[in-house]
């Protein structure tokens, strides 16, 4: 069966819409299961051949449904424990406790910010260009900055710079 | 003049993007400078809290994944479309709702407000929010049911209707239409009416001393008129409107199981509380404080904030899982039974509590509610 510019979108989106999950998650797994959300729902709003916009819709739709998870608590602090630490911390129980603790707080300062400003910190910190986050994000290269900024400032300030 | 905050944050990412007039601008300005230091210092401690690996993708592997998804859902035609069970008693899923059912009585009794002063308060939330807990959560807080006495509530009045006009009149509300039904769902509805009532909860202080005895506790100090204090929730009359299943078999746990898509929506004037003796506010911090309550849920009881707003919906999350989400500008919660059976959502607008819930995806009946008027 020839491949469809659905499952090209696919191969070529699927990591970057995970890992932009994951930049709001901070796990690997749940943020594989928004990316299959993602792209289910893709899928069925545009079929085969979703159009030259796919790329930018399925990458916002990374950020807010990730975000959406956080802001629901639809995941629990446990989970996040087990694959939020890095493997070089595994060892130190001090230091899986202040890198769970600190997951926690940034997941939940994320909820807290405004929506767009924790849209364009996942997007940024997942690696997406300026030119890529205003197509996104339907805005400016320019206003990308000052949202950026603005969402840097909020996010460092809510979480605060001691448990950082 | 100098560049704008924009101009100056997309420099410390792509210096080349800049452009030349800004760059030599930079390279002379200390105000500047100092701006760019600033945001740099604050872009290295995101980086640092938002730093962690790509997820290790396996793209063949999770394609395949998806197709899974895609076939349960829109892959077949309805003849071959497999039976998706949602409520009945027996199932898993029949334990999710019943799950939910009791932490959303118990969450009546958590209703509170924080505005009135006076020994009597009134109010109508207007928008629910989900407050994750687990299976031992919701016997925690369904042991305050002990706490006190409830009387009212006990039976559903279920009375079929003829038709829609019918229906409205006994409802007093109109007739939500749904614009945009999903493929496969009966077109013609049928129609009928729960009847509303009266729930009161009175805290009993010989009852709560004897329930935190065997939880293992003592009661924290009780304020002045607790003891005796009163909840009510007035319900009013509900209209129920059926897509492709016997409303009964929802409600009452009776009937067979649709095996297509199938729904139901709910639409009743909003409930109002009351509290007596003390500010139902009063009644929920002192709730949340007796032993048994993990401290966890209380906390995401609290932080719902003001319920005389927003009544915090526990939800099972092992089971179940809640988010918010937006229907015609009216905030809404939406639960998905994590199983992938089915879905609800419930919002309010105008002074009435709408809720969708069945056998369908959590796409679809947001779509029908965002096409319901």
């Amino acid at each position: 069966m020839r491949p469809t510019s659905f499952d090209r979108l696919f191969a070529e989106e699927y990591a970057r819409v995970a890992a932009i999950a994951r930049r709001v998650l901070g796990d690997p797994a749940a943020a594989e299961d928004v990316a299959q959300e993602v792209f289910l729902d893709l899928h069925r709003r545009f079929g085969d051949n979703p159009g030259a916009k796919a790329p930018a819709w399925a990458r916002t739709a990374a950020a807010h449904t990730a975000l959406n998870m956080i802001r629901s608590n639809r995941r629990r602090a446990g989970r996040e424990e087990r694959y939020a630490i890095e493997p070089s911390l595994a060892h130190d129980p001090q230091a899986e406790v202040e890198a769970a603790e600190t997951g926690r707080a940034v997941r939940a300062a994320l909820a807290r910010i405004p929506r767009r400003q924790a849209t364009v910190l996942a997007l940024r910190y997942s690696g997406l260009s300026y030119a890529e986050m205003a197509s996104a994000l339907g805005i400016g290269v320019n206003a990308v900055g000052t949202r950026l900024r603005r969402a840097e400032a909020r996010l460092r300030k809510e979480v605060g710079d001691a448990s950082v | 003049m100098h560049p704008s905050d924009g101009t100056l944050r997309r420099s410390l990412d792509e210096p080349v993007a800049v452009d030349a007039t800004s760059r030599a601008h930079l390279a002379t300005c200390a105000r500047c400078a100092a701006r760019v230091q600033g945001m740099s210092a604050d872009a290295a401690a995101v980086q640092a809290m938002l730093v962690s690996p790509d997820p290790a993708v396996d793209v063949a592997m999770s394609r395949a994944r998806l197709a899974g998804s895609e076939a349960e859902t829109v892959g077949t035609t309805a003849s071959q479309r497999p039976a998706r069970r949602i409520w009945p008693s027996t199932t898993r899923a029949g334990r999710v709702m019943a799950g939910v059912a009791v932490a959303a009585a118990a969450s009546v009794v958590l209703v509170a407000t924080g505005t009135a002063q006076d020994f009597l308060s009134i109010f109508q939330p207007s928008q629910v929010a989900a407050v994750p807990v687990t299976a031992a959560d919701v016997r925690s807080l369904a042991g305050l049911a002990s706490y006190g006495s409830v009387t009212g509530g006990s039976t559903i009045n279920f009375q079929p209707e003829p038709d829609a006009a019918a229906a409205a009149a006994a409802a007093g509300l109109g007739i939500p239409v749904v614009a945009a039904l999903p493929a496969r769902t009966p077109a013609a509805p049928t129609y009928a009416i729960v009847s509303g009532g009266m729930v009161t909860f009175r805290f009993d202080a010989t009852l709560a001393r004897a329930a935190a005895a065997r939880a293992g506790g003592q009661l924290p100090a009780m304020p002045a008129g607790l003891d005796g204090s009163t909840l009510s929730v007035s319900i009013q009359p509900a209209l129920v409107v059926s897509y492709g299943v016997d409303p009964a078999t929802l409600l009452q746990g009776v009937g067979s199981v649709p095996s297509g898509p199938a729904f139901i929506l709910v639409a009743t004037r909003t409930p109002t509380v009351t509290s007596t003796g003390v500010t139902a506010r009063q009644l929920e911090d002192y709730l949340l404080s007796v032993p048994g309550i993990p401290a966890e849920v209380a906390s995401e009881i609290r932080a719902v904030g003001n319920p005389a707003v927003t009544i915090p919906v526990p939800i099972p999350i092992d089971l179940a899982s809640g988010s918010s989400v937006s229907i015609n500008g009216a905030r809404g919660l939406l639960i998905g039974d994590s199983t992938g059976l089915g879905s609800a959502v419930v919002w309010q607008h105008n002074g009435v509590v709408d809720a969708i819930a069945g056998t369908l995806t959590a796409g679809e009946v947001v779509a029908v509610a965002r096409s319901t008027h």
